[in-house]
């Protein structure tokens, strides 16, 4: 038996511009396993933090997290893809070909569609082909969503995973896409998550099982290698299972039964997890 | 050049933000619309190229998925079209950041006169009159205060022109100047305070001449060239007065006079007898209590390496005339306190509280806005204003009552977090000293906010000057307060302070104290547009900037780190101890005021107060007799404004950002039922939790305000303690909110009584929180809750609101894992009432209902609860308690079946089991408000040990959880007097706002 693999895959979350889910994000890739940094756009840009250099190459989960970049007054993440593709373009696609991981969460995954890094057709990572657009009730969310998990899918991020409940938290969540790509997404396996019920079946648009009319309930998709992962709802936000809705009285079920519930991690620190382990394995 | 970019989403898409309107124009005014579609607008007033102009176009604003865009007009096939654009000078983010992005793209830097500006259109098709699509214009999308409108029919829409270049710059054309300002008389000086709107009072004018007609001070000032008063140093007076700033009316003096026994007596001072005494005393017996009374908020210790900070305050004057930019200012203004308090604190937890109108108000009078308009603005404000701060809003209050529709309350509150030390010196710690450098970070300086002070400290009349109203910029803010954390953790800030009321004549005229002295170039303030006067400079509101004092040898880090976030950092002065603030401008003083000046002998405000006692005012208890149908009242009651759900509000609200949520706003099955309190868990991988709640009963103000407090206290108490609360550290928050005290025989002829409410409510405020060992860790008081609103005769009625306090209480939590929720959990549960139910329906929902006041209102007796409180956390702490909900408005009655409705399951419910009810009638057991109880649920199996704790206390088992959702109460007699379906109750509960997103 070898011994466990005990490599600190680094990690960088970004942080400034009205960026807002650095601190539980970075917390989250910690439990996970990871040697996480919170780190400014700006020092990523300019190369330097604190008067050392840091640059993209020394690190192997890249995470676009959560918040209202530039406000999202020009729509969610279009001045942040914009800032991005301008001073980080290149940078970001080298990551990305060394075989590394991206991750995008809310804000983040409005920034990677605008950026063309995802669903990234034909290995197209400059395209805009999807986008997130204002929830059809016109506004603004927050509600825990149950998750449905393509098996087939080759996300590295939701291996062996099927169901999970997540927080959401947004006003431009609602996936939409041209037909004849949609399918594309599907064919290739690219859509990750679907908005469901509590059985685990798709939501079919009802709300607010799907809470912001995205077609065919899509809450998550991938790049094709997998390796780049957006979504909707938050994993950094169940990192203590005191985070879920139903936690008191899960609690109170358990100790009836005799058995105390461990103070445990929550279920989204498992996608975090997911991306430790990959590049433990991969480098 | 300027050119026009217009952007909408393709026609397939579903527009929303149309939509809502659409939803909107036939709630408010019934108005059938066939379809809305908005077009966004940039105005690019800057030197762009054609390349570059599609350059950004395709690259930056138009999303090729969604959207479609052109530099021609857009708008096509509508029967009208609303043009809504900013006022000049008002706070427009998205332009900023959009040229932002455009200089970005293009690698170019424009001037600082050069900008873009948004502004929206609305395509709508249908069959309106002109005047019906200016009421959607004028009283539904656009605020005339902050924006500016247009309307084209279809009929005369030029489609080449368009609606043309709009650029709302600001262009003053002033040369700026300071005048000084002749005090021959008293009089005289009075009347020039009226004409500028300096708002000194009266009796403050003698002891202002004085000082500036003073041998040595002439003596001094012909040093520094000068020789009458500037209006800058007026200004600062003025400001440095104001209620708003120094709370002369808890401050003054009353003369109480109690009309039945005659008894009078003098109050020196309500906030030193009835606040700082008590919170000092309780500071010395619990160690917690870290730093009170006199920074921006207060500091309670949460765990050996982190102190907490909590603060609120209210912004009802700009609110109640521009709803959303009140609000979000309000909200994004609170949070500044926590990052000024101390060192600076990182921002963890939002908190609000609305009292409005009813939503349905068809009252003859004509409020500046409608109330169901201002609360969606005050809703939105809130939500835009938190979410975008990254803050978690996990809690908040909506209270309706006629009576503020002359003057709506918006509360908000904060509490944020910070390390014990920074560096090795205590973080909550903090002063100036001489040479320090004096930094503005953050937004800019314009005219807006201008007199906001003092206008807060007026009643809300058509003279009100709309210029105080703004437009938060959360945006701005957030960069900002990641600065500052940063900056202060590499131990580079020695003071920091926000600059709220006041502006920096209130930031650097208190920080400047402690160093005794500072020197401010008032030319080096950066600003958003030429021409401001230099006491405009001084005095503007103008948002999102801290006053920071930093070391010379800190200063280029500073700099490095503000230019690393994107934030605007600039040296305006230094800090000295010469004993005097001096002003200049471009080399020239303007201002130079001793620092003493402002704590030397004012005269304290004077103020008569005649209490008349409830039955001397003719209340008595209402006649009526038991109800036949106590189903249908339960249902009643259930659906009143007041009581039922607003969840809708909740969920707008990000309450679960920062990944520290324990306990949410929504709880239970559904997860659609009030918490009791929120708890978050601030600092991640520690067990420990912060819990907050917070209360107001306005109504029982109407019987006596010293029972108002008391039970609003109470309340707030068991609310802390439902979730599992520490009794041991419980902090206090105290908002007042009073209509004007001052007796005037025409305009307040009721203020003596007004007067007396409000030092009752202080007597009530230091016997509770004595009582319960409550230090006040912070508060604020807004008094003037009166407008003088149209009626339908061209006259004019005065409305004053209810005597209100909004109370908070936080608690650390030391092991998060034990808290509970309310919801029963499991059938078979028994179901405890603990505290005794007693004759005490006066002004409750139930009497209300009955179009009753009554007499009998919720009192508190300390002594007798505070054991049963104890033991209840003994408790919840042993793990015995499956459910805990505290007992309030709407009595038990409505609380057992939250309870029920949390769990989705059923309940029965002994009435004659639960404490107190022999001598109650059955309306009085179900329906009276009495404090000091909770309905709790336990585990059969812990029956024993639970009961134990409680031997000999006012605690009955009245009951059982059942698998059967049905909600049923007995009076002892084998029909059940309530029998009703948990599913049908919580749908009744719904019902009054269930349409609304």
């Amino acid at each position: 038996m070898s011994a466990p693999n005990t490599m600190k895959p680094k990690a960088i979350v970004l942080t400034g511009y009205g960026l807002n889910c650095d601190y539980e994000t970075d917390y989250s890739l910690k439990l996970a396993g990871a040697e996480s940094y919170r780190i400014h756009i700006n020092e990523v840009i300019s190369g330097e933090m604190g008067g050392r250099k840091i640059s993209l190459e020394d690190y192997h989960i890249l995470v676009f997290g959560g918040g209202f970049s530039w406000a999202d007054d020009h729509g969610a993440g279009v001045l942040m893809a914009s800032k991005l593709r301008q001073h980080l373009g290149k940078q970001i696609e080298r990551f990305v070909r060394d075989g590394k991981l991206v991750l995008g969460i809310c804000n983040g995954f409005q920034c990677l569609v605008n950026l063309g890094l995802i669903p990234a057709f034909d290995s197209q990572y400059r395209e805009r082909n999807v986008a997130l657009t204002y929830n059809d009730s016109g506004n603004f969310i927050d509600t825990w969503v149950n998750l449905k998990i393509n098996p087939g899918s080759p996300c590295v991020f939701t291996q062996g995973l099927s169901t999970l409940e997540l927080p959401v938290r947004h006003g431009e969540g609602k996936f939409y896409a041209a037909a004849e790509d949609i399918d594309r997404l599907f064919e290739n396996g690219q859509v990750v998550l679907q908005y469901a019920d509590e059985n685990g079946q798709e939501a079919h648009g009802q709300w607010p099982l799907n809470p912001n009319g995205s077609l065919q309930d899509i809450a998550g998709i991938c790049d094709p290698t997998g390796r780049i992962f957006g979504l909707m709802p938050h994993p950094e936000g169940f990192n203590h299972y005191t985070n879920h809705p139903d936690w008191t009285k899960k609690k109170e079920a358990l100790t009836r039964q005799g058995e105390e519930i461990m103070p445990g991690e929550g279920e989204g620190i498992r996608i975090l997890r997911n991306a430790v382990e990959y590049i433990r394995t991969a480098f | 050049m300027v050119s026009r970019l217009e952007i909408r989403l393709k026609k397939e898409l579903m527009d929303a933000e149309g939509a809502g309107i659409r939803q909107k124009s036939r709630e408010y005014f019934g108005f059938e619309v066939d379809a809305i579609r908005v077009i966004r607008v940039l105005t690019l007033d800057m030197e762009l190229k054609p390349d570059q102009l599609e350059q950004i176009r395709n690259e930056i604003f138009t999303n090729p998925v969604t959207e479609e865009s052109s530099y021609s007009p857009m708008a096509t096939g509508f029967d009208w079209l609303i043009w809504i654009g900013f006022r000049p000078g008002v706070r427009d983010t998205a332009g900023s950041t959009a040229r932002e992005a455009i200089e970005d793209l293009l690698g170019i830097e424009s001037k600082q006169d050069q900008a873009v500006y948004t502004s929206k259109l609305y395509e709508i098709r249908g069959q309106l009159s002109e005047k019906q699509i200016k009421k959607i214009a004028g009283d539904l999308l656009a605020n005339d205060i902050v924006q500016q409108w247009k309307v084209f029919s279809g009929y005369e829409w030029d489609k080449d022109k368009g609606i043309g270049f709009p650029v709302p710059k600001v262009i003053l054309d002033h040369e700026p100047e300071v005048s000084t300002i002749s005090i021959q008389s008293d009089e005289e000086l009075g009347r020039i305070s009226l004409e500028r709107n300096l708002a000194l009072q009266n009796r403050d004018i003698p002891v202002i001449r004085r000082y500036f007609l003073r041998e040595d001070i002439l003596k001094e000032r012909k040093t520094v060239g000068l020789d009458l008063p500037t209006d800058v140093e007026l200004e600062y007076i003025s400001q440095a007065r104001s209620d708003h700033c120094n709370h002369n009316t808890f401050r003054g003096l009353f003369r109480y006079h109690d009309l039945l026994t005659g008894n009078r007596e003098t109050v020196d001072n309500l906030f030193k007898s009835c606040i700082e005494a008590p919170t000092l005393k309780i500071k010395e017996e619990k160690d917690w209590v870290t730093s009170v009374l006199w920074d921006n908020a207060g500091v309670g210790r949460f765990d050996d390496d982190h102190y907490y900070v909590i603060t609120g305050e209210t912004h009802n004057s700009p609110s109640n005339m521009e709803a959303y930019g009140g609000a979000i200012t309000g909200i994004v203004g609170i949070y500044r306190d926590p990052m000024g308090t101390g060192k600076g604190s990182r921002l963890i937890l939002g908190m609000y509280g609305y009292c409005v109108g009813h939503r349905e108000y068809e009252g003859e009078l004509t409020p500046h806005l409608h109330p169901r308009r201002l609360l969606d603005g005050v809703i939105e404000g809130v939500r835009d204003g938190g979410n975008k701060s990254g803050i978690p809003t996990p809690y908040g209050l909506l209270f309706f009552d006629e009576s503020y529709v002359g003057k709506c309350l918006v509360f908000v509150t904060a509490l944020g977090i910070m390390p014990a030390t920074i560096g090795h010196a205590s973080s909550h710690k903090k002063t100036t000293s001489p040479g320090e450098l004096i930094i503005m970070a953050g937004g800019r300086v314009g005219k807006d906010g201008i007199h906001g002070v003092t206008a807060a400290s007026e009643t809300y009349s058509e003279h009100t000057p709309a210029g105080h109203v703004q437009i938060g910029d959360p945006y701005t803010q957030k960069k900002m307060h990641d600065f500052l954390i940063e900056a202060r953790d590499e131990e580079l800030i020695t003071f920091i302070t926000d600059n709220g009321g006041g502006g920096l004549s209130s930031s650097i005229g208190e920080s400047a104290r402690f160093s005794n002295g500072a020197r401010v170039d008032l030319d080096r303030v950066p600003l958003k547009y030429e021409g401001l006067d230099q006491w405009e400079i001084w005095v503007s509101e103008s948002q999102e900037r801290m006053t920071i004092a930093v070391k010379p040898e800190h200063l280029d880090r500073f700099m490095a780190l503000s230019a690393k976030h994107a934030v605007e950092s600039t040296v305006i002065g230094e800090y000295n101890d010469s004993g005097y603030l001096q002003l200049d401008y471009k080399g020239k003083t303007c201002a130079y005021i001793r620092m003493d000046l402002l704590e030397s002998d004012f005269p304290q405000w004077e103020f008569d107060a005649q209490w008349t006692p409830p039955d001397m005012r003719g209340l008595t208890e209402p006649v009526i007799s038991e109800p036949e149908d106590h189903g249908p009242l339960l249902k009643a009651i259930l659906s009143r404004p007041n009581i039922c759900a607003r969840n809708w509000i909740a969920r707008q609200y990000d309450h679960e950002v920062q990944g520290s949520s324990v306990v949410k706003p929504l709880v239970g099955k559904g997860r659609d039922i009030p918490t009791d309190a929120a708890v978050v868990r601030p600092v991640l991988g520690s067990n420990r939790g912060i819990a907050v709640s917070q209360t107001l009963n306005p109504s029982y103000s109407e019987i006596d305000t010293y029972h108002m407090t008391g039970a609003t206290i109470d309340e707030a108490v068991r609310k802390t303690l439902a979730v599992g609360g520490d009794p041991n550290h419980l902090g206090g928050l105290d908002n007042f909110c009073w209509p004007t005290i001052e007796y005037h025989p025409a305009n307040n002829p009721d203020g003596k009584y007004k007067a007396a409410q409000l030092v009752r409510a202080n007597w009530a405020l230091r016997d509770y929180c004595l009582g319960y060992g409550i230090p006040l860790l912070s508060g604020k008081d807004s008094m003037y809750i009166d407008g003088n609103l149209e009626g339908p005769y061209g006259e004019r009625r005065k409305i004053s609101g209810p005597p209100t306090l909004m109370f908070t209480v936080s608690s650390v939590i030391e092991d998060i894992n034990r808290c509970v929720t309310m919801d029963a959990k499991f059938p078979g549960d028994l179901v405890y009432v603990l505290g005794e139910t007693r004759n005490e329906c006066g002004a409750s929902e139930y009497y209300q209902m009955m179009g009753a006041v009554g007499l009998n209102v919720p009192t508190v007796d300390v002594e007798a609860l505070w054991p049963q409180y104890l033991a209840l956390h003994g408790a919840i702490q042993a793990g015995l308690v499956s459910s805990c909900h505290a007992v309030s408005k709407g009595g038990l009655a409505v609380h057992s079946a939250m309870v029920a409705m949390g769990g989705e399951l059923g309940m029965e419910l002994l009435l004659p089991l639960i404490p107190g009810f022999s001598g109650l009638t059955v309306g009085q057991a179900l329906y009276s408000e009495s404090c000091g109880r909770f309905v709790i649920t336990v585990a059969p199996g812990k029956k024993d040990v639970f009961e134990k704790i409680f031997s000999g206390m006012k605690i009955g088992r009245a009951g059982v959880v059942t698998e059967s959702p049905r909600f049923s109460v007995k009076d002892g007699r084998e029909k059940a007097i309530i029998d009703e379906d948990v599913n049908e109750l919580k749908h009744v509960w719904k019902k009054p706002f269930g349409e609304l997103i």
